[in-house]
């Protein structure tokens, strides 16, 4: 097996592993300031995949003014399931886990009425391949990377040095020593559902030209985003993206040798060894 | 969870029929419940969604004629359908939900091989009439009198369309085929690999993949190292199938293309895009708009896109005529005795859509339960299916 096939298929790993890893950080982001685990997360993501199918597909709009009007769309979204469900469910882990499993049944079932069952292709917005060093890239995928470590980047700087971003991470450390130093709670927590929303719809919109859109595209990524958050450590953006990036490079490389269903096996096997070294994830806190 | 599909005038109706025929007063109002199968959401929801719609024309033809007449009955025809998303287990639930809670005595329309063994394991007991377009290889037997395949299988396509292949492209020498890792696709590579090692072509890779896949970089990866010359996306739906062929392009294949169970290219050019499924040969289609059919699968065509908007392919079209010869043979029969519209169903041909049909393979399943027609190859050019070549099977050559 050729040194160039190796590197391919580390690139492929890659490749879209920083997307999966926006998704995470908006699972992880929700956790850390609600305590609940959102289910439904991969079904943000799904509509995040509609709206660019709608605006730019359908539509013609460009496709980054689009990529930014899904954000700020499933955001909103997210603030209003924040508002009509989840505040009521802060801090209630099991009480979240049933009503955002019901939430994703409700919210496919009603993609499957209104946009029909079936695969909608949305037009590749970027096209060609880029050829070094005998390996290939496709330009949609390089933007596409390109685009998920931008808003990491956009993500952390937020958190680092915003003051909304600060008054997130301190909700995230104790909430009610935050609000005694008047941080309001009622709004960091719609805020930081609605920043996890925009992150999946994020992923959605940049995922859609590559996969195509159907009601079900949830799934996949939310596994993924769970098997990242796992190997980082809950609440950790940093492992967010080690996690990501490791997970890619197993399941890059193990394709080489394995059939498909044994790398799907691989990435809860590396969960599994995590665990077992550290409970907590990688970059988990104590 | 199973979901009730309800598309478009499909009736979905859990607590109306007692039993399969109900009698409610005068002739015309007696109701015979059939049921349809299907994945109807999901990354093979194409299949199911075109079963329902087949099935949906034919019988809105009959209850528009006044319904259907076996022997001094006449009887509306009612649809009940269920998702089983191309999952084993469901289709099992749903089977059991149609014969034992709906009690339908005829299932007409099912896909995805290992569904329809799931099936099956309810229906032949039971003896319910069932026919479907499954391409497993043991959905056929002896020992399953009741099934019918309506829709010719890779069995039937594979050996055609690559001799064909060989005779036309002799520059193609290896072919990679992919399929899913599942019960159609592993008979489907099989009945590829046997026919391409029978006619002295390499077997560059016979890989598997697992349904709901999107990112096939990885897998192509290693299946482009081989170097075909050939791809064949064998029992792929068109979303998997176009996303294979999406991402071949972008890492740089430019061999020839092949959909050995490429049952509607339309679909696979929306997803693959234009480029992508430019010269993609489908051997199992049906091109509505073609030369090659019938003035009746024509028309069918028409009025299909008339109603749904979108072009049929061949599931449409097998169950829209498996729909129509089981109905004729229950009037053959003058009964809806299961037992008695087998023996019509297999005492003479039946003139439907395909043309004077014929129901054999014996040879190769033991029993003559598969439907056989002319198998038309189709190629993708400049965003358009041509029909170009047809070939016979080599049961129907008999």
């Amino acid at each position: 097996m050729s040194i160039d096939l190796l590197v391919q298929a580390l690139l492929n790993g890659f490749g879209l592993a920083m997307v999966y890893v926006l998704v995470a950080l908006g699972l992880t982001l929700i956790f850390s300031i609600l305590e609940i685990i959102n289910f439904a997360h991969g079904e943000f993501y799904m509509l995040g995949g509609y709206v660019t199918y709608y605006v730019f597909a359908v539509f013609g709009v460009n496709y980054f003014a689009t990529l930014g009007f899904a954000i700020l769309a499933v955001g909103l979204a997210g603030v209003v399931a924040e508002r009509l469900i989840f505040r009521y469910l802060r801090g209630k882990t099991l009480n979240a886990f049933i009503v955002s499993l019901g939430l994703l049944w409700v919210m496919q079932a009603s993609a499957q009425l209104s946009f029909g069952v079936l695969d909608k292709p949305v037009p590749s917005a970027f096209s060609g391949i880029v050829r070094a060093f005998g390996l290939v890239i496709s330009v949609e995928r390089l933007v596409v990377s390109l685009s998920a470590i931008v808003l990491i980047a956009a993500l952390y700087l937020f958190l680092r040095w915003s003051r909304p971003g600060r008054a997130m991470r301190a909700v995230a450390q104790d909430a009610d020593a935050a609000a005694l130093q008047g941080v309001d709670i009622e709004l960091v927590s719609a805020l930081g559902f609605g920043i996890g929303c925009a992150l999946a719809g994020g992923a959605g919109g940049l995922l859609a030209p590559v996969f195509a859109v159907s009601p079900a595209m949830g799934a996949l990524p939310v596994v993924k985003a769970f098997i990242i958050i796992i190997i980082g450590g809950m609440g950790s953006l940093p492992g967010a993206v080690v996690g990501g990036l490791l997970l890619g490079s197993v399941e890059g490389l193990g394709s080489l040798f394995m059939g498909s269903a044994a790398v799907n096996v691989l990435g809860f096997l590396v969960v599994i060894l995590v665990l077992l070294v550290r409970p907590r994830g990688l970059f988990g806190g104590a | 969870m199973r979901i009730r599909a309800s598309i478009a005038a499909v009736v979905i109706a859990p607590l109306a029929a007692v039993v399969g025929t109900v009698v409610m007063g005068g002739a015309q109002d007696k109701t015979l419940s059939i049921g349809v199968l299907g994945p109807l959401s999901g990354g093979a929801a194409s299949y199911g969604v075109e079963l329902v719609r087949g099935a949906e024309m034919k019988a809105d033809e009959i209850n528009k004629a006044g319904g259907l007449k076996v022997g001094a009955d006449t009887y509306r025809i009612k649809l009940v359908s269920y998702d089983h998303k191309a999952l084993a287990a469901d289709a099992a639930t749903a089977a059991n939900k149609l014969v034992f809670q709906d009690k339908v005595k005829y299932i007409i329309g099912n896909a995805v091989g290992a569904t329809c063994n799931a099936v099956q394991t309810v229906t032949e007991p039971e003896k319910v009439l069932f026919s479907f377009v499954c391409w497993g290889t043991n959905n056929l037997g002896p020992d399953k009198p009741h099934s019918f395949r309506v829709m010719l299988s890779q069995w039937e396509v594979a050996e055609p369309f690559y001799r064909w292949v060989k005779e036309k492209h002799p520059q193609i020498k290896r072919v990679a085929a992919i399929s899913p890792n599942d019960t159609s696709g592993k008979d489907t590579n099989t009945a590829v690999v046997k026919a391409l090692k029978a006619l002295g072509f390499e077997v560059a890779a016979d890989e598997y993949y697992e349904r709901g896949t999107k990112d096939f970089y990885p897998i192509l990866t290693k299946i482009l190292a081989a170097k075909p010359d050939m791809l064949d996306v064998a029992a792929a739906p068109a979303g998997e199938g176009g996303l294979i062929l999406k991402q071949a392009r972008e890492l740089g294949f430019k061999g020839a293309k092949g959909w050995t169970a490429g049952t509607n290219p339309f679909t696979i050019i929306g997803v693959a895009g234009k480029d992508a499924a430019e010269g993609v040969w489908s051997p199992a289609n049906i091109n509505v708009r073609s030369d090659f059919v019938s003035a009746t699968v024509r028309r069918f065509g028409a009025e299909y896109e008339k109603r749904y908007n979108e072009v049929p392919g061949v599931i449409a079209v097998a169950n829209y005529a498996a729909f129509d010869v089981i109905t004729k043979a229950m009037q053959e029969a003058r009964s809806l005795d299961t037992d008695k519209v087998l023996a019509a169903l297999t005492q003479k041909p039946f003139e439907t859509v395909w043309g004077r049909l014929v129901i054999g393979g014996k040879e190769t399943y033991g029993i003559d339960r598969q439907f056989l027609y002319p198998v038309v190859i189709s190629e993708v050019r400049d965003g358009k299916v041509v029909d170009i070549a047809q070939v016979l099977p080599t049961a129907l050559k008999k």
